[in-house]
């Protein structure tokens, strides 16, 4: 890798985010990233249309298979258009892209594989159910994958191209990111957590296809049994 | 033998004919999981149709004491497996659909 000018590769999966995703390519190009890779997860309104006005490449799941799937078809996208560093960051504008200069230069300039974006250490704004949510999350990976992190559920990340290579994931949805985590650990790279800000909105915390106690439980069995 | 018994025990028995049959016919998507699992049930419910006093000595060793509680908790284990089973053939139908519908998307790239 060129440590002066890494090529960077912004991945952000989308599932109906016709409202948001435009300002959010915007944000992302205002703070100095062009490549934007968009993901439109099987989306049923114009978040396509929306993504490719606003300059970013758009990719189309036929239909909708997933936060994780829609991130490991952008990574291999990413991959395959050059990219040394990729950043994963949500469509849903809760993500503030300021945080990704940081987290580029971890990477790039001391040598981590991945970085991981940490909700939790400013958690002011952030739904007291969201936080025991992530709590548990953590303990439950910390049981299956023996690592601990503080917040294993976060889907802002960052990767180097060795990262981005040796992590093999296989789930489609939610459990997606607790996966990153064991393959993390199981290939020893060196990774480091970053506090980052989150912007908990009412378009946000309303999405029907979040988070909640029904697919949390789904995606612990799935852990449990199919993992 | 009652007429319950004569003909649970006949419908037991075609089942099971039927299941070996299409094992022996290597009938496509009939696996070895699947007739072991049908031979189970069927055979199960053919002899203890024919033989209700059969399950005596399994429920003594057991410790379960009734012959019904011995077959209620066979019965879950066999239903448990097959859902454990149907669980995972689907989990693997949707990751193959997952990689299907990711290579579209992808194929893009291979155009441009």
């Amino acid at each position: 890798m060129d440590r002066r000018f890494p090529s960077i590769s912004i991945v952000i999966p989308a599932h109906n985010e016709e409202q948001a995703i435009s300002h959010v390519i915007k944000e992302t190009k205002a703070a100095g990233y062009d490549t934007i890779i968009v993901i439109d997860d099987g989306s049923t309104d114009q978040t396509e249309a929306a993504a490719k006005r606003s300059g970013a490449t758009v990719f189309r799941h036929l239909i909708n298979r997933g936060k994780g799937a829609a991130i490991k078809t952008g990574i291999d996208a990413a991959k395959r258009l050059g990219a040394d560093i990729i950043v994963t960051i949500d469509g849903d504008g809760q993500h503030d892209p300021t945080d990704i200069a940081p987290m580029i230069k971890a990477i790039s300039q001391d040598g981590y594989d991945v970085v991981l974006g940490n909700r939790l250490q400013d958690r002011s704004g952030m739904p007291a159910y969201k936080i025991i949510h992530n709590l548990i999350g953590n303990f439950i990976v910390w049981l299956l994958y023996g690592l601990w992190v503080n917040d294993s559920q976060s889907g802002f990340r960052a990767y180097s191209k060795k990262a981005a290579h040796a992590i093999d994931t296989h789930t489609d949805r939610y459990e997606y990111d607790s996966e990153v985590i064991r393959e993390i650990h199981h290939n020893h790279l060196r990774f480091i957590e970053l506090p980052i800000k989150v912007r908990y909105t009412a378009y946000s915390l309303g999405k029907r296809q979040k988070m909640n106690l029904k697919n949390g439980c789904k995606t612990l069995i799935r852990m449990l049994i199919f993992e | 033998m009652t007429a319950y018994q004569i003909i649970l025990a006949a419908i037991a028995g075609i089942f099971l004919t039927s299941n070996i049959a299409k094992f022996l016919d290597r009938r496509h998507g009939h696996t070895l999981f699947k007739f072991i699992a049908s031979s189970t049930i069927w055979g199960g419910i053919m002899t203890f149709s024919i033989m209700p006093t059969a399950g005596h000595s399994l429920s003594q060793a057991l410790g379960l004491g009734e012959n019904l509680n011995t077959l209620i908790f066979i019965g879950f284990i066999i239903v448990f497996a097959i859902i454990f089973r149907l669980l995972s053939t689907i989990e693997q139908l949707e990751r193959s659909l997952s990689e299907f519908v990711r290579r579209d998307a992808l194929r893009q790239i291979n155009r441009d």
